[in-house]
């Protein structure tokens, strides 16, 4: 391989489950070392490579600290994960539409304390779907069940999006 | 990026948005997602005995895009037989919609919909 994986760049194991702190302050001390600012006097060779640094650094640091996303990329390392799918996991599916109608009913109702019932909901869900994938991801023969479970990620991952939208467009 | 203005229109004032009983043996459900936008779609269509679509509702959670292809098909589904309507293809919903080459698989996914749809009544009728 040409490049480090995301884990290496960071000194940490590839695995689902991470230590994100620690992710946050060895990001934070690798990012000092590559800043432009650290550059501006330095030759425009280094410079560029000092950006380049930052800039995969920063996309590693984006991939990792988000689950699903941190769950694509370990299934990428393994092996090709189709990039634009259509999904049909029916049951989930239908949760979603559920899901997504009652969020709108809390915008219209302007609840709340509802969306904070809701959102713990999500939590909930979020991280039962993670310990699933933990558990499965690295087995080739669960491999199926691993992709469906990372794009079910995905799925809250944009509802929990919409809920913190929702919640600031309640806040003002 | 700017909608087009058959976009907007459909954005704005979407077609047969609703809900069907699922369980209805007349009624075809597709439910389909995006995972990558996280856009969910739910497309059910009535047929009667003849055959042909008499009733198309749908409800879309996702991008502007994505609720005008899927208004759009269930307009260009009504009085469309099963076959027929199996043949709307994702490429002229985007045609018609101008949807710029980003939004193409929202397209994709409206005609998705459609066949999982059909799919789901051919199914409850035996037809599979």
């Amino acid at each position: 391989m040409g490049t480090p994986c995301h884990f290496a760049l960071f000194d940490l194991q590839p695995g689902f489950n991470l230590d994100l702190d620690l992710l946050a302050t060895r990001y934070r001390e690798l990012a000092r070392s590559v800043h432009p600012d650290r550059f501006a006097d330095a030759p425009e060779a280094e410079q560029r490579v000092a950006l380049e640094r930052s800039a995969t650094l920063n996309d590693a640091y984006q991939t990792l600290k988000n689950a699903p996303k941190r769950a694509r990329y370990l299934l990428a390392l393994k092996g090709e994960v189709p990039l634009e799918v259509t999904v049909q996991d029916p049951e989930f599916l239908m949760q979603q539409m559920q899901w997504r109608e009652e969020l709108e009913d809390l915008q219209d109702e302007a609840d709340l304390a509802g969306v904070a019932v809701f959102k713990r909901r999500l939590k909930a869900a979020q991280e039962e779907l993670n310990e699933s994938f933990a558990a499965c991801w690295d087995d080739a023969a669960q491999r199926e069940q691993a992709e469906r479970l990372m794009r079910r990620m995905q799925f809250l991952d944009k509802l929990s999006y919409e809920v913190r939208q929702l919640e600031e467009r309640l806040d003002d | 990026m700017a909608y087009s203005e058959k976009v907007i229109d459909h954005y704005e004032n979407p077609r047969n948005v609703g809900k069907m009983n699922a369980e209805d043996p007349d009624v075809g459900t597709g439910m389909v997602g995006a995972p990558a936008c996280g856009d969910v779609m739910r497309l059910q269509i009535k047929v009667n005995e003849q055959g042909i679509i008499e009733d198309a509702k749908f409800k879309t959670y996702g991008c502007g895009s994505a609720i005008a292809s899927s208004s759009l098909a269930t307009e260009w589904m009504k009085g469309k037989t099963l076959d027929e309507a199996e043949t709307i293809k994702n490429t002229q919903l985007a045609e018609e919609l101008a949807l710029p080459p980003v939004k193409i698989h929202c397209s994709v996914l409206a005609e998705d919909a459609i066949k999982a749809a059909v799919r789901d009544y051919k199914q409850k009728k035996g037809l599979l």
